[in-house]
């Protein structure tokens, strides 16, 4: 513990007493950024040198089967010299994407990396913005390390080419599914629907009337309820009877409700029937029908 | 007696000290060699949270995971060894055995040696990589002490993390920097989802091996934040494994200690903090979640009777209510627990596939518990339903609740009355004229006057 207190206190002093030496930074010169399509030959395509202040502000382009390849010579303050990291970095400030691709430095800090869009991963294939292009150089020691913006980097693709997608499973809400369900039964609209229980009515008055027309008549009546008045009663009744107990199935009853009631109808019927159809044969057999 | 009774005493006493939900048990594995001494302030804070503390070396014959085939501790807490490797009581299978039965394990590492095989070979079995020759180290030029690492640049000051993802729970995050010497660094396999970082590299740092004078590009095997620090595990029955990259950052040294990043101020470190998070949450005293009741039932405007609650059985298009009451775990109580802004607690109305996937909003919140629901029809189609909450998230234990019920047709009485469907008043009208015309037929028929004659007689 001691030990380390004095290591701390030493480092304290040692970085009061020497800021000159802290203020070396790492840095680059004679840097240049290509961009060769497949197959032409070197210094073809675009070219465009860098500076360690100012990044370019027109994205360089990156199409297809092109090589990107970026060269500078790393110093330490003014002096060439080869550092343990020199990094060409891209890095997408929406997504927080970040890859790195090592420098092949020389002794004397002549520095390249080439770069093509198979050296990508695909999920920077899909970013919509251009990536934002670092160069890090830093080294052990008290040396100031450098990161900064050189260029933006816009990937170009085929539009016709699918980009490629990573399917990767993450735990996380899943979309919301709401069941849809069938369209309901609909009626057709109420006015043809009431034309038609219209036509359907008139049946009703038309046959009346045809018959009418034929000369059907109700003249017997009073003959027929003079000599059986009560057996015609109840036979009609009793009809109409059962068409009541077929309304109130239609409507409440069951099935066990309306087979006593229509026995009990139907006895009465067939009873007050036989007499009531009885005296229509005796109306026939007196030639009256 | 009085001893036996003592005993009683103290291990209830133990018990009710206990904060995390799982036991207190813990088991320290540690070389002779190191310094128990060095890490004096986690252990008497893991003691302070009530855990019971064994210290044991690897190479001990007594060292066992395993009583009668039940676990003998609950939690483990693996320091780096000094030599090859864990021994023959802990192999890969012994921990992973460990875990299968709810153990929870945090595993550390250190850059300062290379790791051994066996380690890395338990790592392989979840999915997480170490580099090659398995002696990388950490650099980043930008965030480092310069106090401590002014020439190596290894001792890396990071900020506490902050969420991993809009939609997750932030357990680590916090003020202040952590200082993280040496870490040994951890890439992450990406097809599991069961591994989280807890703790990424900026993405400025590299790994290469510090034997070496300078790093080659060939050296170079990840980057950035593709290097963790802290990577984290849990198992589908949510036992934890934590894999700390940096075992110092756990010492008395860094837990007190003060840094000064490059153009910083001179700041102490947060580490203390951060390892209270991260064992709190690996001995599941954080991030536990537990369900409580589960409530379905038809949609009514009062109060739902019990013998209404929980019905077996639903007709299709029922609005139908359900509820979901959940708790969890910080530290030493049961809070309500609180989905994530981005985040949505769904439920599932399943045959075979779903039907139904809807947010659960909450709607009650009582002292220790909140209480999810939502409303909706039952589809159209009967058989059997089940209601689903499937909630697996990282660094939440999991949730995953099956409730069956029927999904009924409509009874023959259910359905509208034939004189309410506007259609058929056609097929009515024509029944009932029908049936007036048999009647006016029967009368005619039984009470009508022959006018043949009447016509023959003009004639």
């Amino acid at each position: 513990m001691h030990m380390w207190q004095a290591t701390v206190q030493f480092c304290l002093l040692a970085s009061a007493a020497l800021p000159a030496a802290a203020a070396s930074a790492w840095g680059f010169t004679d840097a240049t950024v290509a961009v060769q399509p497949k197959g032409a030959g070197v210094n073809s395509g675009f070219k465009e040198s860098l500076s360690v202040s100012k990044p370019l502000s027109k994205p360089v382009a990156l199409a297809g089967a092109d090589t990107l390849r970026v060269t500078l010579t790393t110093q330490e303050g003014s002096s060439a010299k080869r550092p343990h990291q020199a990094f060409l970095l891209l890095k997408d400030s929406h997504t927080g994407l970040d890859i790195s691709y090592p420098f092949t430095v020389k002794e004397n800090g002549k520095s390249r990396v080439e770069l093509t869009q198979k050296d990508l991963p695909i999920q920077f294939l899909s970013l919509p913005e251009p990536i934002d292009a670092r160069v890090v150089i830093g080294s052990s020691g008290s040396s100031e390390a450098y990161d900064s913006s050189i260029f933006p980097l816009s990937i170009e693709r085929n539009p016709d080419v699918p980009v490629p997608t990573v399917d990767v499973e993450r735990y996380g809400k899943l979309p919301e599914i709401h069941h849809i369900f069938k369209d309901a039964a609909t009626s057709p609209p109420i006015v043809i629907t009431l034309a038609f229980v219209a036509l359907v009515g008139a049946a009703l008055p038309l046959l009346a009337g045809l018959w009418l027309l034929l000369g059907a008549n109700v003249n017997h009546l009073s003959t027929a309820f003079k000599s059986a008045p009560l057996p015609h009663a109840i036979f009609v009744g009793s009809l109409v009877a059962f068409e009541g107990i077929f309304f109130l199935y239609y409507t409440s009853w069951n099935l066990f409700q309306i087979l006593p009631a229509a026995a009990a109808v139907g006895a009465v019927a067939f009873v007050s029937g036989s007499r009531a159809l009885g005296e229509v044969q005796g109306r026939r057999l007196a030639g009256l029908r | 007696m009085r001893w036996y009774l003592a005993l009683l005493v103290s291990a209830f006493a133990a018990a009710v000290n206990a904060l995390s939900s799982s036991g207190s048990r813990l088991l320290v594995v540690l070389d002779d060699t190191t310094d128990k001494s060095a890490y004096s302030i986690l252990w008497s804070d893991l003691e302070g949270r009530g855990y019971d503390l064994s210290f044991e070396s690897p190479k001990s014959d007594k060292l066992s995971l395993f009583e009668h085939g039940e676990r003998a501790y609950d939690h483990l807490l693996i320091l780096p060894p000094k030599s090859k490797g864990l021994g023959p009581n802990l192999t890969p299978k012994n921990i992973l055995d460990f875990m299968n039965q709810d153990g929870n394990i945090i595993l550390a590492l250190s850059g300062k040696a290379s790791t051994s095989s066996a380690i890395s070979s338990l790592l392989l079995e979840v999915d997480i990589h170490l580099s090659n020759d398995r002696s990388a180290v950490v650099i980043d030029h930008f965030n480092y002490d310069t106090i401590s690492a002014a020439e190596k640049h290894d001792v890396l000051l990071l900020e506490r993390p902050a969420p991993l993802r809009p939609d997750v729970k932030a357990f680590f995050d916090g003020e202040g920097v952590l200082a993280l010497p040496h870490v040994a660094p951890q890439t992450l396999g990406s097809n599991s989802q069961l591994i989280s970082p807890i703790l990424r590299a900026p993405a400025t740092a590299y790994a290469y091996n510090p034997k070496e004078e300078m790093p080659s590009p060939d050296d170079i095997e990840a980057t950035g934040s593709q290097l963790n620090v802290v990577s984290a595990v849990q198992a589908l029955n949510s036992a934890r494994f934590v894999v700390l990259g940096s075992v110092e950052a756990l010492e008395d040294q860094w837990f007190s200690g003060s840094v000064k990043a490059p153009n910083g101020k001179k700041v102490p470190t947060v580490n203390r903090e951060f390892a209270k998070q991260l064992t709190g949450w690996a001995f599941k005293e954080t991030g536990i979640l537990k369900v409580g009741k589960i409530e379905h039932h038809l949609a009514t405007d009062g109060e739902v009777a019990a013998e209404d609650m929980n019905p077996k059985i639903y007709r299709v298009k029922n609005e139908t209510v359900f509820n979901i009451e959940i708790s969890e775990y910080s530290y030493d109580k049961w809070v309500p627990f609180e989905v994530p802004a981005e985040d949505e607690l769904q439920l599932e109305f399943t045959m075979l596939s779903p039907f139904h996937r809807l947010a659960l909003k909450p709607t009650v919140r009582t002292e220790t518990s909140a209480v999810y629901s939502t409303q909706f029809t039952t589809p159209d189609q009967h058989g059997i339903f089940s209601f689903r909450v499937d909630y697996k998230r990282p660094f939440l234990t999991n949730i995953e609740e099956k409730h069956e019920v029927t999904v009924r047709h409509f009874a023959h009485d259910e359905y509208p009355r034939s004189w309410a469907i506007t259609g058929g008043w056609v097929w009515i009208a024509g029944l009932w004229s029908v049936i007036g015309g048999f009647l006016a037929f029967v009368v005619v028929w039984l009470y009508s006057a022959p006018v043949a004659d009447k016509v023959k007689k003009t004639q």
